[in-house]
């Protein structure tokens, strides 16, 4: 149950770094550089959810 | 110890459960945006939604490396309809040695590349590495996948790296004793021939003269062959691990710092299924040999689901004293289904040669072997070169190297004698073993 609290507060955090670069790379600021390193961020956020967000739907 | 304890120590029962999950989610993932998928499980009559149990996932059908080389004759171009992500958002290409036919392209994203460096960044983590190591990779990068992704996950780990690039092997071992390199990747001939010419060149011992303690293997099966593994340690005074992972699948299994004399299958990213050679029965049982069939369960551009990978491996009975859960795959990679021949009859894995060649302490690490027609009578031909200090050994070592043989193999060989470093060395993936009866006949 604990490992289950403690993955749930990291997938809180994860998802808040997803959301902000998702909202990052969409806002139509023109500049590039934003963009495509938004893009590098959220490919790394994929590997976090892969150990961690995938495991806590086996929890579902 | 472990790159991700939930994962690695998560009972297998779970495990299972999350790869069951996952599968689901490559499998409609590439039935939406592949042409190929959807064709292939068309023709099979299956839906992404009967895949309900793990089970179930035998009934989707097996894509093997030929069925690749055909679609990527078709549209997007080189990749063929295999790809799930618009063209414009692959990143990365690499292809196949080709070494059994025409090369196939790979396509990733930049998501799929970090996939790449995470798989590999469980597999160093596992064997020891750390920031404090710095990391030399004596290998001229390619357009081959081998090492790229073991230095980003090397980076990832937080070591330093040092590519060895368009160094010679001189030059290498010279860059490595000034930076003392703790770490380093190579192939298993490279890691032996490297140790060779530090000798024979250089006058250096790398077990006192440099300060590798760990070293990576891939590409060969030579670190889980217990012979070979047991020359390389001695000749660097390091600890060597195994590795095994292939172009269109990713980096799926590694030895531990355990040495359990086997490899772990990442579990947490990776399928892994053993079916039967001749009638693709699935085997469950430890000891049991077969073919490994294995699904990336997170690779998106060009997914690899069910792949026969034709590589022979076992389940091993026991777990490991790491403490991972991830099972074990008992001598790692024991040979490539398209490598096993049959000669007078008797199946010959060519790897049962390499393990009694290389526990003869007076052979050198190089040797050929040749199979050859006279008349209707198959004859296998093994050369080998005696080290410079066991020159007059040579009867008692083909006595004993005679009967080894036959012992492993069930085969008699002729055997050729032949100076001391006059057989071809290998930079990379090395040729030892030549079926010349076809070409012939």
């Amino acid at each position: 149950m604990n490992r289950k609290i403690e993955l749930d507060a990291l997938d809180q955090r994860i998802q808040t770094i997803k959301q902000c670069a998702v909202e990052l790379k969409a806002l139509p600021h023109g500049i590039e550089a934003v963009r495509r390193n938004a893009e590098r961020i959220l490919a790394s956020v994929k590997m976090l959810e892969i150990n961690v967000t995938h495991l806590l739907e086996l929890e579902d | 110890m472990y790159w991700n304890p939930v994962v690695e120590t998560m009972e297998l029962e779970k495990l299972l459960e999350l790869q069951l999950k996952k599968f689901q989610r490559i499998l409609r993932w590439a039935y939406k945006r592949s042409p190929f998928y959807r064709r292939l499980y068309g023709e099979a009559g299956l839906e992404p939604g009967d895949i309900r149990t793990l089970e179930d996932i035998q009934r989707v059908p097996v894509v093997e490396k030929g069925m690749l080389r055909e679609i990527q004759r078709r549209d997007p171009f080189p990749y063929g309809d295999i790809l799930s992500v618009p063209l414009e958002e692959v990143t990365e290409f690499r292809q196949t040695s080709g070494t059994t036919g025409q090369p196939v392209y790979q396509a990733d994203t930049w998501q799929d590349w970090e996939l790449w460096a995470e798989a590999w960044s469980y597999v160093l983590y596992a064997q020891g590495y750390r920031a404090r190591d710095r990391v030399f990779i004596p290998f001229g990068y390619n357009i081959f996948v081998a090492f790229w992704a073991g230095h980003y996950a090397a980076e990832k780990i937080g070591c330093e790296v040092v590519p060895g690039g368009v160094l010679n092997t001189e030059a290498r071992i010279l860059k490595m004793k000034e930076l003392r390199a703790t770490a380093m990747m190579a192939t298993p001939t490279y890691v032996l021939g490297m140790a060779e010419t530090a000798r024979s060149k250089l006058g250096l011992d790398p077990r006192k003269d440099l300060f590798v303690e760990k070293i990576t293997c891939a590409g060969e099966p030579g670190a889980s062959i217990p012979s070979t593994k047991r020359r390389m340690e001695e000749a660097w005074g390091a600890k060597v691990y195994d590795h095994a992972g292939a172009t269109e699948i990713g980096a799926w299994g590694f030895e531990c710092t355990a040495q359990p004399g086997g490899l772990h299958v990442n579990e947490a990213l990776f399928l892994a299924e053993i079916v039967d050679i001749q009638t693709g029965r699935p085997i469950s049982e430890p000891g049991h040999r077969g073919k490994l069939v294995i699904t990336n369960l997170d690779r998106t551009a060009q997914p690899c689901i069910r792949f026969d990978s034709k590589d022979i491996v076992q389940w091993d009975a026991d777990p490991c004293a790491c403490g991972r859960t991830f099972r074990l795959m008992k001598g790692g990679v024991l040979g490539r289904a398209d490598d096993i021949t049959k000669v007078k009859g008797v199946l010959l894995a060519p790897a049962s040669i390499e393990e009694v060649v290389r526990s003869f302490p007076q052979l050198g690490d190089e040797y050929e072997v040749t199979v050859t027609k006279r008349g209707e009578v198959d004859e296998i031909t093994l050369k080998v070169e005696l080290i410079p200090e066991a020159v007059g050994a040579e009867e008692s070592v083909r006595s004993a190297l005679m009967d080894q043989l036959r012992i492993k193999t069930n085969l008699g060989f002729r055997l050729e004698f032949h100076p001391y470093g006059s057989l071809p060395r290998y930079e990379v993936k090395a040729k030892r073993f030549k079926d010349l009866r076809e070409k012939e006949g």
